[in-house]
């Protein structure tokens, strides 16, 4: 039952800790496609996909949200992120299956960084909530 | 509200012809129109101009053709890759400037040119014209005017003439 607040998310693993994006944003969960690569300088950006005949990004989070030890990852979730003024699929690899959720979102402690919108409680875990666009904003200006 | 489908950049669809290349196991095109002459290493004279040579890297070779000299770039540096083999030369249309290659593979036509998405946001987006696909393979289309742009040329030319004119006097 979803109680009144509650939004959805959709959790996906990144290694031994799960993150979380807003449902609505998430448009489809890819099995593992061949990532083509290309030179440029954009960091996080590990290629693009093709995706029914649309060209997708690729944004390696995992180098930001869990360090460069993450393991492989498996699937890629498909999200619109707004980019400058346009609204632009990007995918995010993961290591593993993904899963729907609502939750209510509880306060930031203060500490996060500025790409962590929110924090999900679910069953004595604390999930954080990634905002995908000051993400890849953050870290193409560092 | 606009439909989605409006909100969408649309590839510009305009049937072109462009000649695939090979830098360091990367796949490129540039269109052919800006290709006058693809050729080997042969006639290549070091490019050593004082502090040009160090302000502009990727300049390595002067190619004298028709009375024209040409200014050689290295693709591998341009596009910050490591060294790779070069053995082409793509001698450009309009405009004095030489790229080195590792290979050339094949002239073909795109039908359709994709905008680089915006989430690549550093050198690259002077470096692409767009991307196309071609039976499912990305390759990125290269603007030609972008190895040597407008005031690299000026500071070459300059160059070279005082160099002419200290060697005529």
């Amino acid at each position: 039952m979803i109680a009144e607040g509650d939004k959805s998310y959709v959790l996906f693993p990144l290694g031994e800790k799960r993150f979380a994006l807003r449902a609505e944003t998430v448009t489809e969960l890819a099995r593992p496609d061949s990532v083509q690569t290309f030179p440029h300088r954009t960091p996080l950006l590990t290629g693009v996909l093709v995706r029914r005949g649309r060209i997708v990004p690729v944004c390696d989070v995992a180098q930001v949200l869990v360090g460069p030890a993450a393991p492989p990852r498996k699937f890629y979730l498909i999200a619109n992120c707004k980019i400058g003024a346009r609204q632009e699929l990007t995918a995010v690899p993961v290591t593993g299956e993904c899963e729907l959720a609502s939750a209510a979102s509880v306060p930031l402690t203060g500490s996060e960084p500025p790409y962590i919108s929110g924090l999900l409680s679910i069953a004595h875990e604390t999930i954080a909530i990634v905002a995908l666009e000051k993400l890849i904003c953050v870290e193409a200006t560092a | 509200m606009k439909p989605l489908k409006q909100l969408r950049p649309q590839p510009q669809a305009a049937r072109e012809d462009v000649i695939v290349f090979v830098v360091g196991g990367y796949k490129l095109a540039i269109a052919a129109g800006a290709v006058k002459e693809i050729r080997g290493m042969d006639d290549l004279h070091a490019f050593t101009l004082g502090g040009i040579s160090a302000r502009i890297a990727k300049l390595k070779y002067t190619l004298e053709r028709n009375g024209t000299t040409y200014f050689v770039v290295d693709a591998a540096q341009h596009f910050q890759l490591p060294a790779s083999k070069a053995s082409r030369v793509l001698v450009l249309r309009n405009t004095p400037t030489g790229v080195l290659v590792d290979s050339t593979d094949r002239i073909m036509e795109i039908s359709a040119l994709h905008g680089l998405p915006p989430a690549f946001t550093h050198e690259e987006r002077g470096w692409y014209r767009g991307l196309a696909v071609v039976n499912g393979l990305v390759v990125p289309v290269v603007n030609h005017n972008a190895f040597l742009n407008r005031s690299e040329l000026e500071i070459l030319r300059a160059g070279l003439e005082r160099v002419r004119g200290v060697v005529t006097v």
